[in-house]
């Protein structure tokens, strides 16, 4: 078990930088996500802590020491794969003692560790199985036993179950929150699906176009977002974005119009430096935030295209009289009649023209 | 449906009716050929003549054998150093792929005149650059055309120059068939590039090694061109005739076509049963 630090990380690849000075501290058996979309530099950092990719700048440092310099074998980590990268040619067995095996390691110490893998993971029974001949979910299980094996201080998982279907990977997640509360050891994780993050992370990384954009608990982002990319990423359906300005202010807050609704305008105190009058700004509403008329601080029109029934709740997908799109939870017993219907915001979010939270 | 397959059979038959006559033809016509007599004609029915002649003439067990001497050397020799040649290939090290995987190719388009002519230049006792080599390192020159061993030894190595690179590509392409983060994930388990390429390059390309070993051992079991214009019709005194070489003689010179007959389906026979044993030996155990 070990800390992970990152300290002003960055990944060149000829002239095109695709990190760009990451500072991330990994606690000794957290378990961190990062996360963002596609081409962000996610694998490509995670690669770097592994020793794959070469360091361009700043250091990465494993259990206390820097390991910029180190071969990947010596770091004491484990990676699992995306695409597996099992041997297709050995067993499963062969495939969890192959490392062991090759740097003679001691026989009864291999069997010992392959033994052990094998039942925390339940895969005992496919030991003399070859690759080609397990499911999706089985070659995931032996990736992450062969993982085990090695007892690394740190595992680093690289989009492990974006191979598998829905179902799969809702039960390999809850299995590899199982493994982390078992093993006790520091895992970083890299993911695209942030419902994967919000579920698997003690703290979650959210990344973009290779710049950190904030490091917190699931909830504190969800709850409390730096930014407009994050308010955005984080949380499924998406948080409505309503552009706006700002018709007032005093001490304790600003008054937002919003765009189009003159009638509708939301009080929002503001503890930093408040914005000039007239100012444009957006307002986010989670669709969970949306309440019956006359609930909350201002209410909004909207006209609705679609209601999506999903048993206990509903998302109606709506537009406000200025075009915007909106989605909005409600109650399955609450879900209108009426094509149009009105709106309370009960809690809302204030983002600069910038993208950047206005608190 | 019968319509469409008539249809698919008309556009064939152009191709059907050529493979028929210079194909399926001539391989019924040698195999009934070969149990005639033929040094007179009109040429009779006697299975045992070329048959029989077969089992008991030196010339043919020493064609035989040489052609056997070359398979068992040449053959893994050659597949050994393509394999060398198709890592280096692979070689993320490496400038100027392109360059090299085209020299390695070319050998097999060169002309096989204009190639065994420069390989008789390079070998030629008093002015080859081989033996000028061989001299500069303080070793004696070789005589490589009068004696049996270096002729058999220059063969092999004729051979091995003109397809091991042809091999190496063939090879390189499996090898670019294997996923890399295989080799990552033994990187970090800690196995040394030695052992990744014997417990995970060679295995999981062993079918193309097969492929690669098979059509060598067909090759060399036909072995014409290098033996009949490096080292003159299997010089130095027979001492590097092949089968496909006896056959040639027996059948363009002799015009003893039943005999070349029983030779050529020996030749292929021998081709199959080695081929046979070779996939068998390296099957995929269950
Ligand atoms: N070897 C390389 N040479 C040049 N550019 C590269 C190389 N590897 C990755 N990149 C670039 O670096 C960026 C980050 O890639 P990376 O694989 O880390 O993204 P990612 O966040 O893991 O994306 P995904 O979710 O699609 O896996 C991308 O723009 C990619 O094109
Ligand atoms: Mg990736």
């Amino acid at each position: 078990m070990a800390p992970v630090t990152l300290n002003n990380v960055a990944k060149r690849f000829g002239a095109f930088e695709v990190v760009h000075g990451a500072n991330i501290d990994i606690k000794d058996g957290e378990f961190v996500v990062f996360v963002g979309p596609s081409g962000c530099g996610k694998s490509t950092l995670l690669r770097m802590i592994a020793g794959l990719e070469d360091i361009s700048g700043g250091e990465i440092a494993i259990g206390g020491k820097v390991v910029n310099d180190v071969e990947p074998a010596d770091r004491g980590i484990a990676m699992v794969f995306q695409s597996y990268a099992l041997y297709p040619h050995m067993s499963v067995e062969q495939n969890l003692s192959f490392g062991l095996r090759m740097t003679g390691n001691p026989k009864a110490d291999t069997d010992r560790r392959v033994k052990r893998a094998a039942e925390i993971l339940r895969i005992s029974e496919l030991m003399d199985r070859r690759p080609k001949k397990l499911s999706g979910g089985q070659r995931q299980r032996v990736a992450i036993g062969r993982a085990i094996v090695r007892e690394p201080q740190v595992f680093l998982f690289d989009e492990p179950l974006s191979n598998l279907d829905a179902e799969l990977r809702v039960q390999m997640r809850v299995e590899i929150s199982r493994l982390h509360k078992e093993l006790g050891t520091t895992m970083v994780y890299v993911t695209h699906d942030q419902t994967e993050a919000m579920t698997l992370a003690d703290r979650i990384v959210v990344l973009r176009a290779g710049h950190i954009e904030q490091i917190g608990p699931p909830l504190e982002l969800y709850e409390n977002p730096d930014n407009l990319f994050v308010a955005g990423f984080v949380g499924s359906p998406k948080m409505n974005f309503i552009k706006g300005r700002i018709v007032g202010r005093d001490a304790r807050g600003v008054l937002v119009e919003l765009a189009g609704q003159e009638k509708t305008r939301i009080t929002q105190p503001l503890t930093g430096t408040a914005p000039e009058v007239g100012s444009k700004v957006i307002v986010g509403v989670r669709p969970e935030h949306f309440g019956d008329a006359g609930e909350g601080d201002a209410d909004l029109v909207v006209g609705i295209d679609v209601i999506e029934h999903l048993g206990g709740t509903s998302f109606l997908y709506a537009r406000t009289v200025h075009g915007e799109d909106v989605v909005i939870q409600r109650d399955a017993a609450k879900v209108p009649e009426t094509p149009e219907i009105t709106a309370s915001i009960r809690k809302s979010y204030l983002f600069d023209d910038k993208g950047l939270r206005l608190r | 449906m019968r319509n469409r397959n008539a249809t698919a059979y008309r556009f064939l038959a152009p191709y059907l009716l050529i493979f028929s006559v210079f194909w399926v033809w001539p391989i019924i016509s040698s195999f009934m050929i070969s149990f005639q007599a033929t040094r007179t004609v009109p040429w009779r029915f006697a299975p045992g003549f070329n048959w029989g002649r077969l089992i008991g003439d030196p010339a043919f067990f020493n064609a035989l054998k040489n052609t056997l001497l070359i398979l068992v050397i040449q053959v893994p020799v050659m597949i050994a150093l393509a394999m060398v040649m198709a890592v280096l290939l692979n070689s993320p090290l490496l400038k100027a792929r392109g360059l090299y995987r085209f020299a390695f190719f070319a050998p097999v388009v060169v002309g096989e005149v204009a190639y065994s002519a420069v390989f008789r230049l390079m070998f030629s006792l008093d002015f080859g650059i081989v033996n000028k080599l061989l001299n500069s390192i303080g070793l004696p020159k070789i005589d490589w055309f009068s004696n049996v061993t270096p002729a058999m030894a220059l063969i092999m190595i004729a051979v091995t120059w003109r397809w091991a690179g042809y091999n190496a590509i063939i090879l390189l392409a499996g090898m670019q068939s294997i996923p890399e983060d295989v080799y990552e994930a033994a990187t970090l388990d800690r196995v040394s590039k030695l052992k990744q390429f014997f417990y995970i390059t060679v295995p999981l390309l062993k079918p193309v090694i097969v492929f690669c070993t098979v059509l060598s051992i067909i090759g060399t079991m036909q072995l014409f061109t290098e033996p009949f214009l490096i080292t003159e019709r299997g010089g130095p005194g027979g001492g590097t005739e092949t089968l496909g070489l006896l056959l040639y003689r027996q059948g363009f010179r002799s015009l003893n076509f039943g005999y070349a007959s029983a030779v050529a389906y020996t030749m292929a026979a021998l081709a199959i049963a080695i081929t046979l044993v070779q996939l068998w030996l390296t099957r995929e155990k269950q």
